[in-house]
């Protein structure tokens, strides 16, 4: 579909043209920077959210659709020209921190999040800011693990962004004006905000983080227009609610099952489907007896109320902090001879898993990293365990270590090869076990881990798998392990990056090397792509700055 | 420089004790940064702070607070780079350190635990006036050049070989039990910067050296001669990698007396004591 936006942008050069009465072709030549054009910038509508496939040129949310499955209709670039692409701009954060953003590209304006919680407009073609807007912060913020932001949401003209502070803040797109400043929590209680908020509807919903801190997870929904609370739905059952007896005690008002990244929505089923962090404290298990309901799992929500529709537990009674905080991939697949609307999912614990995504069905899982916490999965996708793997006072050696054999970064799939792709570690850790007390504000974590390797003894890999078998269809080394998300297109190609600074493109059949470049900074985001005036760019994230790359002219 | 500090620590607590009989009407003052004395630093004290190292330092740091490259998170058992002092570790801990994800400890944290930390951390880097070691350092550094032929292999202060870890400075980070380790069992924890690669490039020379660096993509080593080769790896016919140390064990070759020796010079090579 050629998007109404190119053709206005289109016109206006026209116009331009015949006003300054300039040839079509010094025009192509004069510099972009002197160039007067407004970008045709239009309200982005839910239904443009729901079809956001149809606007390729268009980055719209975190993880490019509601499905999010990361991949891209543009095919400008492609396996047979890839190798040719190179760097059209960069832009540098200025907050010396490390950049886990994915931008949204908005007819030709992108947004970039950056560390701590700031927020910046630029030209797509160019790099160069419209705006910016930095989020004031308090002084004695509770974070467990870097002062992050991974990106923003937008409906209509308006921005969506969490902050550390535990603060939900709306942005006016067009001039980075705040509109509304709402705290979802009380940071000093432990309470913070990563993630990039999902847009269902006329709602924005969000997540917290907290994990480490001893809270209690929820995942919020906020009107769009005024910040008002639409609805809370707590990740662990309060008394009397079904579930609440799956935690011995009072542990579950301490139980941790955060939400800190992004879900994902079937607008046909109506369900948000979202993940949930470890129970609290990580790795002392012992005063919080049972399953510990809904750490670790996939929770199924009603889009209009949040009511839990169905959930699916992936590591029951966690003692090794395997969050389920993966971003659920939806895509229809052959399965066993009829397609199936399935749920994806790699998770940190080292299974990758196909479930039914209208009932929460189990279909098939298996491991796709090593492991040895677990003998395998019964019939219903609950872990056997191997007895005698819990974390202990001296420390026990289990694999997949604690940041787990993948962990929050986006894993994607494709259309075109019908597999998906994570990034994934096949380490070992000793996990160890410590008594502690809740105190509110502080961390809750009951113990810790130790490599007793260097990292480089590690195996790390991008690997493709068959979402019908959970087979491993190829893999692709790295080293060391890598943070990066993944993004894929129609032009058959796989982008992701690497923690030695690499950003570079496989072949997504094939698991091929397409092209490499080295960034010099760890990469810690995914890449996405977009257009403008019809020419396709991938932008990628390394170290603190954002680098976007371009077939030449 | 740290080292220096327990005699410093002794005289201001010397100093401390003459100060709070001088003022015995008024309170006792708490342990300002300005103080140069810790006056946490007990068994117990120690132990309260490794416990609370374990809970809010371990995440970065690692539980054995040996750091972690992916979160940039320094090894804490050595000499420290931005410390050089108690007081130095104190201004950390309760500043943070601008434009890293270092953070100060909650303000509201008690004077008494912040120095149980500090405590703590001075606890896993060895004080060298406080150690006595059988060996003798200048007969260790005759056996370095001479009998121990060391030399080929690392420098020490700009002289010497280029096949072994700079030891200018080693004693700021390896305490008398892991160099005895190291000279006897060198294949133990071997650092992948001296782990050895063989690989044969797109000229069909097989090459082997160190590993000085390896990535996702690239490949460099140092062979025998010191010459540097960088190598695309999907350009690399072959690829062998061994994780073992190229130092041999000197547990035969040298008796136990010459290792003690060998030990009191490394342990002694630092930036100042």
């Amino acid at each position: 579909m050629e998007p109404i936006n190119m053709k206005k942008i289109a016109l206006l050069f026209i116009v331009q043209a015949a006003v300054l009465g300039l040839s079509s072709a010094s025009l192509a030549q004069e510099d972009p920077f002197q160039t007067v054009m407004t970008p045709a910038f239009s309200p982005i509508t839910w239904e443009r959210l729901v079809n956001a496939e149809n606007e390729p040129e268009n980055w719209l949310m975190y993880s490019g659709t509601l499905d999010s499955q990361r991949y891209s209709t543009l095919d400008e670039i492609n396996t047979s020209n890839v190798s040719e692409m190179e760097l059209q701009w960069a832009y540098q954060i200025p907050v010396i921190d490390r950049a886990e953003t994915v931008p949204l590209v908005v007819d030709g304006i992108m947004f970039i999040t950056e560390a701590p919680s700031n927020l910046v407009a630029v030209d797509a073609a160019t790099g160069r800011q419209y705006w910016r807007y930095d989020h004031e912060l308090p002084d004695d913020l509770r974070i467990c693990c870097g002062r992050n932001n991974r990106g923003v949401a937008i409906l209509g003209e308006t921005l969506f962004m969490s902050t550390l502070d535990a603060h939900l803040v709306a942005i006016d797109a067009r001039t980075g004006n705040v509109l509304w400043d709402r705290e979802v929590a009380d940071y000093q209680s432990g309470y913070s905000k990563t993630a990039a908020p999902l847009i269902v509807k006329d709602k924005v919903v969000t997540g917290i983080a907290g994990g480490e801190f001893g809270i209690r997870g929820f995942i919020d929904a906020y009107d769009a227009e005024t910040g008002e609370l639409a609805w809370r739905t707590y990740t662990i059952p309060g008394e009397g609610e079904t579930g609440n007896d799956s935690w011995s005690g009072d542990s579950w008002k301490t139980g941790g099952a955060a939400t800190w990244i992004t879900g994902s929505y079937d607008a046909e089923a109506n369900l948000i489907y979202w993940g949930t962090g470890n129970p609290g404290p990580d790795w002392n298990g012992d005063v919080r007896l049972g399953d510990n309901l809904y750490s670790d799992s996939a929770m199924a929500l009603n889009g209009d109320t949040g009511e839990l529709e169905w959930h699916f537990q992936f590591t029951p009674h966690d003692v090794h902090d395997y969050d389920a905080i993966q971003i659920p991939i939806l895509a229809d697949i052959p399965f066993e001879g009829r397609t199936r609307k399935v749920m994806m999912w790699a998770n940190r614990n080292a299974f990758f898993y196909t479930i039914d995504r209208e009932t929460g069905e189990f279909l098939i899982g298996k491991p796709y990293a090593s492991q040895t916490w677990a003998q395998g999965l019964d019939v219903n996708g609950r872990p056997i365990r191997v007895p005698g793997m819990a974390p202990t006072y001296e420390g026990i050696m289990v694999s997949p270590p604690i940041v787990g054999a993948t962990n929050w970064y986006s894993p994607a799939y494709s259309k075109d090869t019908g597999l998906f792709y994570v990034t994934s570690f096949d380490g070992e850790q000793e996990f160890f076990k410590r008594d502690e007390d809740y105190e509110e504000g502080e961390r809750f974590t009951g113990g810790g881990g130790r490599y007793t390797q260097p990292m480089d003894a590690f195996h790390s890999s991008i690997r493709a798998i068959k979402p019908a078998t959970a087979e491993i269809e190829w893999e692709f080394p790295i080293q060391p392990r890598s943070s990066a998300g993944i993004t894929t297109t129609a032009g058959g190609l796989l982008f992701t990056g690497s923690a030695d600074g690499y950003f570079f493109a496989l072949d997504a059949a094939s698991g091929e090397e397409l092209w490499h470049m080295s960034l010099g900074r760890r990469v810690h985001a995914a890449p996405m792509t977009y257009a403008v005036n019809g020419k396709q760019y991938v932008t990628m994230a390394s170290g603190n700055v954002v680098y976007t790359f371009a077939l030449e002219d | 420089m740290r080292t220096s500090l327990s005699v410093k620590r002794l005289l201001l607590l010397g100093f401390s004790v003459i100060l709070l009989a001088a003022l015995s009407t008024t309170q006792f003052p708490p342990a300002f940064a300005e103080d140069a004395g810790n006056l946490y630093n007990t068994p117990f004290d120690v132990g309260m702070g490794e416990r609370y190292f374990e809970r809010q330092c371990s995440r970065c740091h690692g539980f054995d607070a040996k750091g972690n490259d992916e979160t940039g998170a320094p090894d804490l058992t050595g000499r420290l780079s931005r410390a050089s002092s108690n007081v130095g570790i104190y201004n950390i801990l309760r500043e943070g350190i601008a434009g890293t994800a270092m953070l100060p400890v909650p303000t509201d944290l008690p004077e008494s635990q912040v120095w149980q930390l500090v405590a703590y951390i001075d606890s896993l880097s060895t004080d060298p006036t406080n150690v006595v070691l059988n060996g003798i350092a200048e007969a260790g550094r005759d056996l370095f050049s001479g009998k121990g032929d060391c030399d080929s292999c690392h420098m020490v202060n700009g002289r010497g070989g280029r096949h072994g870890p700079d030891l200018s400075r080693v004693g700021e980070r390896r305490s008398p039990e892991e160099l005895l380790s190291d000279i006897t069992d060198p294949h133990l924890d071997v650092a992948p910067r001296w782990w050895t690669i063989k690989v044969t490039g797109a000229d069909g020379v097989p090459r082997e050296g160190l590993r000085m660096n390896e990535d996702s993509f690239s490949l460099r080593i140092m062979d025998d001669d010191s010459n540097l080769w960088s190598f695309p790896k999907n350009q690399i016919e072959s690829y062998e990698r061994s994780q073992d140390s190229t130092m041999p064990s000197y547990a035969q070759s040298l008796t136990d007396e010459e290792v003690d020796d060998l030990v009191a010079f490394l342990f002694f090579l630092r930036k100042e004591i």
